[in-house]
């Protein structure tokens, strides 16, 4: 899939990555192609300007944490990150469902 | 490989203007992820990774400085009515201290604040209509910061008078006012700097997405339907509807005796203020 395609959803799909556990970047991007079977394949530095847009709007928060001698920002949802994603949720699935009593 | 990378990326990222610890944090967020994969071709060009990183993080961040603004902003607004509002009594020009200094500050007074709170409100109407935009061109970043600097330094001007104001007019001015006046105007002044501040730091980030910044008639499109007859892309006449408005509430408010002379005023200030700052605050085109 193309990026442009993704643009516009990329910041509900960062979210809904992170609403089980916190992560850091590099697991994000892997969890994004795993769980679209390969679809979602994006440049992987793009990434890492919208966990920072979406940390600055408060929706995520980070902290440093080592492992395996290793520094990594690790990722995780804030309550108002659950919140914009439970309504961007009930937004797509509404319009999906719109959408799909059109083409069917 | 990757050392050469991060090189290359750190100095990407000083020339759109992201430095000190932001940029070290993004320098090791990308090593770290660069030695998990080893795939630098994959991760993006320096040049694109940085560019988006001001574009995202500039966007984002001038719109909340532009709320943040407003916020500031829009309690000093109340604060300065109700102290105008508390003078039963004008005082005599006769009574100031330094003359030209207190016609400077008495016109400080009346023309800052409008300045501030037709910023103010074309200040959040561009960041409302960007609301939903990730990344958008420098150009409409630069009308908004320059929007939220013009607000933040009419409204600091507006309360730097009326303390002014009070020390020059104290003798024809109740004392309890004056101290008032002191204190609110010293209590406003501390989140209208840190908003300043707010701005002045995101100003240091240099967005690279290339378009044109719009003008005030996307900014008030859906007040423009309201509005019997045709003003997109005319911007003057828009200027003109403007200053009738606001001088025939200078002529009702001032009554008789001020009301002819405050609306001329009014109206001339208006005309004015579109012509010297209209393209600057991206009013006109």
């Amino acid at each position: 899939m193309r990026a442009e395609t993704l643009k516009g959803h990329l910041d509900f799909l960062l979210l809904a990555t992170l609403a089980d556990e916190p992560a850091h970047g590099y697991r994000i991007i892997e969890a994004l192609k795993r769980r679209s079977a390969g679809a979602f394949d994006l440049p992987e530095g793009t990434v890492y300007p919208a966990l920072h847009r979406l940390e600055q709007s408060g929706l995520l928060a980070s902290s440093w944490v080592s492992a395996s001698g290793r520094r990594r920002r690790v990722y995780r949802l804030t309550a108002r990150g659950r919140r914009g994603l439970s309504g961007a949720r009930r937004e797509w699935r509404g319009f999906t469902k719109a959408v799909e009593a059109v083409v069917a | 490989m990757i050392e050469r990378y991060l090189r290359e990326l750190e100095a990407e990222l000083g020339a759109v203007g992201i430095r000190g610890s932001l940029r070290r944090r993004i320098l090791a967020e990308t090593a770290d992820h660069l030695r998990e994969t080893g795939d630098v071709a994959r991760f993006g060009e320096s040049k694109l990774i940085a560019a988006r990183f001001a574009d995202e993080l500039a966007t984002n961040g001038a719109r909340r400085v532009a709320y943040t603004s407003f916020l500031a902003l829009a309690p000093a607004g109340i604060a300065y009515a109700i102290l105008l509002g508390l003078i039963r009594t004008w005082p005599d020009i006769t009574s100031v201290k330094v003359l030209p200094l207190a016609i400077a500050t008495a016109l400080t007074v009346v023309l800052a604040p409008q300045v501030a709170f037709a910023t103010g409100l074309l200040t959040v109407a561009r960041a409302w209509r960007l609301r939903s935009e990730t990344a958008v061109p420098a150009a409409e970043i630069g009308v908004l910061r320059r929007r939220a600097a013009v607000a933040l330094g009419s409204g600091a001007a507006a309360f730097t008078g009326i303390a002014v104001y009070a020390y020059e007019y104290s003798s024809g001015l109740p004392s309890w006012w004056t101290t008032t006046a002191f204190a609110v105007s010293g209590a406003v002044l501390v989140p209208i700097a840190g908003a300043a501040v707010a701005l002045a730091r995101n100003a240091r980030v240099r967005p690279q997405a290339s378009g044109s910044a719009g003008d005030l008639f996307d900014d008030v499109a859906p007040l423009l339907d309201l509005v019997p007859f045709r003003l997109r892309g005319r911007p003057w006449r828009f200027c003109l509807l403007v200053a009738v408005a606001v001088a025939a509430a200078a002529l009702i408010a001032g009554g008789p005796d001020e009301g002819p002379r405050n609306a001329v005023f009014e109206f001339v200030a208006v005309c004015a203020g579109f012509a010297g700052l209209g393209r600057f605050l991206g009013l006109r085109r």
